[in-house]
């Protein structure tokens, strides 16, 4: 777990948590948190299908990333160019980003606040 | 609790084909229920193209999707108005020849083309479909002059709005929904209710004899039961063909969902364009048309979180762009897709399976709008292009532009659309189509379909003015045969 104000409860979650503290290494915890939490409340409202296969992939990068470390089942989510596998990671950073850039449009580019 | 309804029609949704059709039925005299998925949202309550704004008016947050190789994603509006409430407001008439091609192909009936623009002028009335007052906005007028600096066709596309006296070009009012025919309907007569979820139409035979719902506002089970003697679906053509499905309805429903793809960029033009580039709650009212209707490009909403999202597929090298989102606007081009998608609704799951299949052409079609999207954003004075593909390189020159056209891919392309279509098309010709030649389901004796799911293809332009079209037209032969 990357240091944040509280563990994501999903394996969406963690991986979100994970991604973002790699790609915005400077966002502060509080709003990691807050943008995982949003994410894993997009993923919830996925209609049925979509959100299964989310799932589905999800708990195949958590199992990765139990053990082999998340940050190496991150750079595998995120390096392999597999139809739907690699919709994932751009799923969740298009919510991330999308949050943390419309929450705080100040933010630099590696997520520190102005 | 349990709630029952009677009415003589029950119209399923409130967009531009349901409400049209509700206004058009109860003015002349007859029973009208209208009940609608989603909330009533007030207009101005909610920031355009936010997240909140997804959140509340937007089916599943505005994260839906259409399977395939690449997925699509699109959005849906769920809430009073439909769509209507958080499109970009543009108003294009059906091409006359686009009508004359369906009419011959699918053998629709008395569908006039004059017949057809005569309502769209009644439409166009009613909407106060209008070009915007004063100057355009910076985002406007790049794409303008872009496509003048390339001698391409192009032009200012009239939206469904009112312009307060003095007002600017971002400043309409949307003349939605909520604000004309579904408030026409309910002076008539009609009643609405929001938060009612249909889960399947009742039937005896081949008569529909009412509908079971549930109220999504309720604190318990919320079940809801309507009788009605006539049903006109119009849940978007997503929607209405799940329903139909559900209610035990197959025949050429859901097979044909037609879509205009989309690919986008983002472009900086702080070094060279006066004043910042970003209206954040507006789009673009110009469009490039040299191409149509292959290909056609248009402007974004630009919010510094849409721009973020334009730019996750090589955040590493462009990410730097969103700290100067003022100076970025974002843009798209769109094609006439020859692909075809489904819509199938799974038994015990509550959501459709959508799926898409893109052409070799459509494919091609869309890296040659990327590429030359991005030559009009070049021509335009941009100090920077940002194509969103995955691996794409920054475009500063031409010379960078033809490294992506070299790179791009659609499977590594963000693709999204925004219209839909196409899922019980309308036409005599009963191999091809799902409804009779005024919306009435093959195998039904009382059940409609009046919204996009009725016109045979994607009609290579902003599809509401001809769904609202051929709703009023379908809707005033019922009350002629009706009466």
């Amino acid at each position: 777990m990357s240091d944040r104000g509280h563990e994501a409860s999903t394996a969406v979650g963690r991986f979100a948590d994970v991604l973002l503290a790699d790609d915005l290494p400077s966002l502060p915890a509080d709003r990691r948190a807050d943008t995982v939490a949003l994410i894993e409340r997009r993923i919830e409202r996925l209609p049925s299908v979509t959100r299964f296969g989310v799932r589905i992939i999800s708990f195949g990068v958590d199992a990765v990333a139990r053990v082999a470390g998340a940050d190496r089942a991150r750079r595998l989510a995120t390096g392999v160019e597999l139809p739907l596998l690699a919709e994932y990671p751009r799923l969740v950073r298009s919510l991330g980003y999308a949050h943390v850039w419309e929450t705080w449009p100040d933010s630099a580019v590696d997520g520190a606040p102005a | 609790m349990s709630v029952h309804h009677d009415c003589d029609v029950l119209v399923v949704g409130s967009g531009a084909g349901g409400a049209t059709t509700a206004a058009v039925l109860a003015e002349a005299g007859h029973d009208v229920l209208i009940v609608e998925e989603g909330p009533w949202v007030e207009q101005g309550s909610v920031t355009p193209f936010s997240l909140d704004q997804m959140d509340r008016q937007y089916r599943a947050g505005g994260v839906t999707v259409a399977l395939g190789l690449p997925s699509i994603a699109y959005t849906e509006g769920r809430c009073a108005g439909g769509g209507t409430e958080v499109n970009s407001g543009l108003y294009r008439r059906p091409p006359e020849s686009t009508l004359d091609a369906w009419r011959r192909r699918y053998r629709i009936l008395d569908f006039s083309t004059d017949a057809i623009l005569d309502i769209c002028e009644e439409v166009e009335a009613d909407l106060t479909v209008q070009t915007v007052p004063g100057e355009h906005t910076a985002a406007s007028d790049i794409l303008r002059r872009g496509a003048a600096a390339l001698d391409w066709q192009h032009e200012e596309i009239p939206r469904w709005m009112a312009y307060p006296e003095g007002a600017g070009a971002a400043d309409g009012q949307r003349q939605s929904m909520t604000r004309t025919y579904l408030p026409r309907a309910v002076r008539a007569g009609a009643r609405l209710v929001c938060d009612l979820r249909l889960d399947r139409l009742e039937r005896s035979g081949r008569r529909i004899t009412g509908a079971r719902l549930t109220d999504l506002a309720a604190d318990g089970p919320g079940d809801v039961t309507v009788s009605c003697r006539t049903a006109v679906v119009c849940g978007g053509a997503i929607q209405t063909p799940a329903i139909l499905q559900r209610s035990g309805f197959r025949h050429r429903i859901g097979s044909t969902l037609a879509v205009h793809p989309t690919v986008k960029l983002a472009a900086r033009f702080g070094d060279r364009a006066p004043g910042d580039v970003n209206t954040p709650d507006d789009v673009s009212v110009f469009q490039v048309k040299e191409f149509a209707p292959d290909l056609s490009f248009g402007g974004s909403a630009s919010h510094p979180g849409l721009v973020a999202l334009a730019l996750t597929d090589n955040w590493r090298d462009m990410g730097e762009a969103v700290t100067r989102w003022p100076d970025v606007a974002i843009y798209y081009a769109a094609i006439t897709s020859e692909g075809r998608g489904r819509v199938r609704a799974i038994p015990g799951v509550r959501d459709p399976l959508v799926t898409y299949r893109l052409t070799g052409r459509d494919r091609s079609l869309l890296g040659q709008g990327l590429g030359r999207l991005a030559l009009t954003m070049l021509e335009a004075g941009a100090d920077e292009v940002y194509p969103s593909f995955r691996g794409a390189p920054i475009v500063r020159d031409r010379r960078d532009l033809a490294h992506m056209n070299t790179a791009f891919s659609a499977m590594s392309a963000s693709v999204m659309t925004v219209h839909l279509c196409s899922t019980a098309p309308m036409g005599d010709d009963e191999r091809r189509c799902a409804t009779d030649s005024h919306g009435l389901v093959h195998g039904s004796d009382n059940l409609y379909v009046n919204d996009a799911a009725l016109l045979p293809e994607a009609p290579g332009v902003n599809p509401q003015a001809s769904v609202m079209a051929v709703s009023i037209r379908n809707a005033r032969r019922w009350c002629d045969r009706n009466s």
